[in-house]
């Protein structure tokens, strides 16, 4: 009986050498396939590192140039110049408000007057333009050398009469006369002529009316009339000498500026001229850059001259406080309107607090010096804590970061104030309450929202509302709202919507896997208690998924604060610190934000400037914020997440 | 505690299942049980896998109600005297009087004290002064208070698997159930844990009417005064505890016992 034979095995040496048949290259192709996967990992990770060095390498000269640039400011001597020019600023302010209190207290009574006035000329106007034509032959034709016989001329004159008749019947005039005075008004418009230069009588009368009207307004209001020119009248000394000096700053730092460009060519020559081993192009270059050679500008010769003015300037100062205060003190009390009043009212009490601004700019600029020099800290606290973004200025560039800031911040707040509750009670209807059915239409219809790009969603923003908020704005009995009626379409709070909605899908995916990561072990314990649904959602999840719902407000804000369409369409682009005494009000304001100001001004600058490297400087502080809004997110996470643990 | 001391004294059962049918969907799932438990005494279910006797369990306080589909389809069953499926029946209330703790330790991540006195909150009690004394009543009667009075603060996750589970008894106990339901309490702990909770069963059996669900025939004989064995469905035994073990009327239960199938 033949038994089965086992099939004989191979020696156990070759089974157990590593089999050479399938490689690549002398290379196990497992091995390729793990690197091939391993190298696709790890390209975000070398992507992320290279977006980080290229930002800080763009970004990081910024401190040194925006020093350089400060020094340059300082020992030009144009931040001597703005210790008084910038509180003189605010002289604009109360100039104008008093200035339309007056037209506004002369208004009461001459209004009419004017309006009677203005009107009849208006009718003149536009009888003259419907005549144009014959009255411009009847001129030539006066003109003409020999002149024309008169049976020719009397055929132009009756042409033009008629023209003129037709035109006057035609005119549509307005009840500011009286029957009688329109009909006077026809008559005259019909009889006018090119040789008659003096106004019909009746319009002569109607600008005699008001110039008396005028006057009368003028002696009525006479002390406001007299304190606004008084007022206008004691900038005037001051502004001269401030001006004198502000243009010896300027051409000083033109002068510096351009020196240094030279300078900076030469040496750049220079050295290429000592690289070079060819004579004949050594000799060219080092001549070069001889022709490149300036004097310096001597700067403290310079800034004496401007330094020395500073007792004169001290004293304008004064004088110019002075008679300011002086004026508010005669501002009389009463003014023709309601509106006029509560102007001067802000003008008399603004004065007083105008005047000492100036009086202690006055006093600062003993203890100025052109050749302190900047420290670092400035440059960085100029940066961070700098109040005015001005760029393209013929004066000087600042880039101070904070309107920028308070900007995005704003806007993100209201954005997570408005999507927070929306994503999150939505989240816990859907995961707890919700019908599959309605599970069906819900999710998908909100993360689909994720996917309207931007520029569309701000170009509702633009057209749509913008326009809505606008309108209920004006809307009587909501009044009582901070900030209505708005005055711009485009604001934080349009943005701040905007962004809301953007925010709802992330916010909203992220809380519901939250909750549904809540271990039903919890829903069952509070069950088998007797709990209701309401209890045992916002007893038990809510609390149990709270980390994570956290975490995505986070994650959600994180998203707010790098988005850049809708705000660069809708926040209204104004680059200034939102106005915060107007108290919640202040939403309504337009600004610009971190992301915005990089997407509007990065293609017009030239690259390498201070302006380009100050917006590399926000584009890392952008994403330091954006870092560390993630890493908060993935903290809490992780903090409050026992039951994961 | 023995059977025949159970006879003597008749309190009406707390529990009556009568000729109930249950299904999932299509599926049924318990065939025709009938069931009463005595009055603070221990009733354990035992059987193989998949038997029902969880589902039974949860007839019992209606949590089979959260299942779709799921229902009761022929019979009732009756809490203190009342069909708990009644129209007028607040399952709320229902499941106040009937708590239960499950296989796995489930305490919420709160702390000790708010775990104990969550069932209480959500039924209404404010008064920080009942609380307390409810949660202090409850963590005694759960063997816990000496280990845990010190640190009623701190997190339940952060107690052991026996505490944890412990603390789940002291929980369902802190409503003063009629009835308590128990999963397979023990199944997830070790020895030493289970011989507590074991030691625990039976001082609260003194008090509580309680059901129990268990793998370990060895636990049912520790602790339960009756049990009853079901297979695929039905009720095949019911009876004293001792009886039971020593002499199963059923062909079926002997088989089970002796470890023939399981």
């Amino acid at each position: 009986m033949d038994r089965p034979t086992t099939p004989s095995r191979p020696p156990l040496r070759s089974v157990l050498l590593r089999s050479r048949k399938h490689t690549v290259l002398g290379v196990d192709p497992q091995h390729l396939i793990r690197w091939f996967f391993g190298g696709n990992a790890s390209i975000a990770v070398i992507v992320l590192v290279l977006i980080m060095t290229f930002l800080l390498r763009e970004g990081i000269d910024f401190l040194p140039t925006y020093r350089h640039e400060l020094q340059t400011y300082r020992r030009a001597g144009l931040e001597f110049c703005d210790i008084i020019d910038q509180p003189l600023q605010q002289n604009q302010t109360l100039s104008s408000s008093l200035r339309q209190a007056v037209s506004a207290s002369l208004e009461t009574l001459s209004k009419s007057a004017r309006d009677r006035r203005d009107a009849a000329f208006l009718l003149k106007r536009q009888i003259e333009d419907k005549t144009t034509q014959t009255s411009e032959s009847l001129s030539q034709a006066l003109e003409k050398t020999p002149p024309l016989p008169p049976e020719e001329l009397a055929v132009l004159r009756s042409e033009l009469q008629k023209a003129a008749a037709a035109a006057a019947a035609s005119l549509t005039y307005t009840d500011l006369f009286s029957a009688a005075e329109r009909e006077q008004l026809q008559r005259e418009f019909a009889a006018l002529t090119p040789e008659v230069t003096d106004l019909p009588p009746l319009l002569q009368t109607l600008a005699a009316d008001f110039t008396a009207k005028d006057r009368e307004a003028r002696t009525k209001f006479a002390s406001l009339v007299q304190a606004q020119e008084e007022f206008e009248a004691a900038t005037e000394p001051l502004q001269e000498v401030v001006d004198e000096l502000k243009q010896h700053a300027q051409e000083t730092k033109e002068n510096a500026v351009e020196f240094e460009v030279l300078e900076t060519n030469r040496l750049r020559l220079l050295e290429a001229a000592a690289k070079e081993k060819d004579p004949v192009e050594k000799a060219s270059l080092t001549k070069e850059a001889e022709a490149s050679f300036t004097e310096a500008v001597n700067l403290a010769e310079r800034i004496q001259a401007i330094t020395s003015r500073a007792t004169e300037l001290r004293e304008q100062v004064e004088k110019y406080a002075l008679v300011i205060e002086k004026a508010a003190a005669v501002l009389p009390t009463d003014a023709g309107t309601g509106v006029a009043r509560t102007m001067v009212n802000d003008v008399r009490a603004g004065i007083p607090v105008h005047a000492q601004a100036m009086r202690k700019a006055a006093a600062q600029l003993d203890s100025w010096r052109w050749d302190k020099p900047v420290s670092i800290f400035t440059v960085v606290g100029a940066f961070f804590f700098g109040t005015s973004w001005i760029t393209n200025s013929s004066w000087q560039d600042f880039f101070g970061f904070v309107p920028l800031l308070s900007g995005s911040l704003v806007i993100a707040f209201i954005a997570i104030l408005i999507a927070t509750p929306v994503s999150v009670v939505a989240a816990i209807y859907t995961n707890q309450f919700a019908s599959e059915r309605e599970k069906e239409l819900i999710k998908p219809v909100i993360e689909f929202i994720q996917a309207i790009p931007s520029v569309v969603l701000g170009f509702i923003g633009i057209s749509l509302v913008g326009n809505l908020i606008k309108d209920v704005s004006e809307w009587s009995w909501l009044q009582w709202i901070p900030g209505f009626p708005i005055q711009e379409r485009l604001n934080m709070f349009n943005a701040g919507c905007l962004l809301a909605f953007m925010a709802v899908p992330t916010m909203f995916s992220l809380s519901e896997d939250a909750l549904n990561n809540v271990p039903r072990a919890y829903i069952d314990a509070s069950d088998a208690l007797g709990a209701t649904k309401l209890q045992t959602v916002f007893r038990v999840i809510v609390p149990a998924g709270i980390s994570g719902i956290l975490s995505a407000i986070l994650l959600g804000l994180g998203r707010v604060i790098g988005e850049t369409m809708v705000v660069l369409l809708v926040a209204g682009n104004r680059i200034a610190i939102p106005d915060f005494s107007a108290g919640p009000g202040a939403i309504f304001q337009p600004a610009h934000t971190l992301t915005g100001i990089i997407a509007q001004e990065l293609g017009e600058v030239s690259r390498g400037s201070s302006h380009w490297q100050a917006l590399f400087m926000v584009g890392i502080v952008l994403f330091v914020i954006s870092l560390l809004v993630n890493w908060c997110a993935r903290a809490v996470a992780r903090r409050f997440e026992p039951h994961k643990a | 505690m023995s059977a025949d001391s159970a006879a003597k004294t008749t309190p009406p059962p707390v529990v009556q299942v009568r000729d109930m049918d249950f299904c999932y969907g299509a599926s049924k799932a318990l065939f025709d049980i009938n069931l009463e438990v005595k009055y603070h005494r221990v009733t354990a279910l035992i059987g193989p896998s998949g038997c029902g006797k969880s589902t039974l369990l949860r007839c019992i306080n209606r949590m089979n109600d959260r299942v779709p589909s799921a229902r009761v389809t022929k019979g009732e069953v009756l809490v203190k005297g009342k069909n708990i499926h009644d129209a007028d029946v607040d399952l709320t209330q229902l499941r106040k009087q009937v708590g239960m703790v499950f296989q796995k330790s489930n305490p919420f991540p709160k702390s000790i004290y708010e775990n104990v006195a969550y069932g209480l909150r959500i039924h209404g009690e404010k008064n920080k002064n009942a609380l307390d004394e409810a949660v202090e009543r409850s963590l005694r009667h759960a063997a816990l208070w000496d280990e845990l009075k010190d640190r009623l603060s701190a997190n339940a996750l952060a107690l052991s698997g026996g505490q944890q589970q412990r603390l789940c008894i002291a929980r369902a106990i802190a409503t003063l159930p009629d009835v308590l339901l128990m999963d397979e309490p023990c199944s997830a702990l070790d020895p030493i844990s289970t011989l507590k909770i074991e030691e625990l069963m039976s001082q609260l059996a003194r008090e509580y009417t309680i059901v129990i669900v268990t793998h370990n025939m060895q636990q049912a004989v520790r602790i339960s005064d009756f049990t009853a064995f079901l297979h695929l469905g039905k009720l095949v035994e019911f009876s004293p505890t001792e009886e039971l073990f020593t002499n199963p009327r059923e062909k079926l239960t002997e088989a089970y016992l002796r470890g023939t199938f399981s």
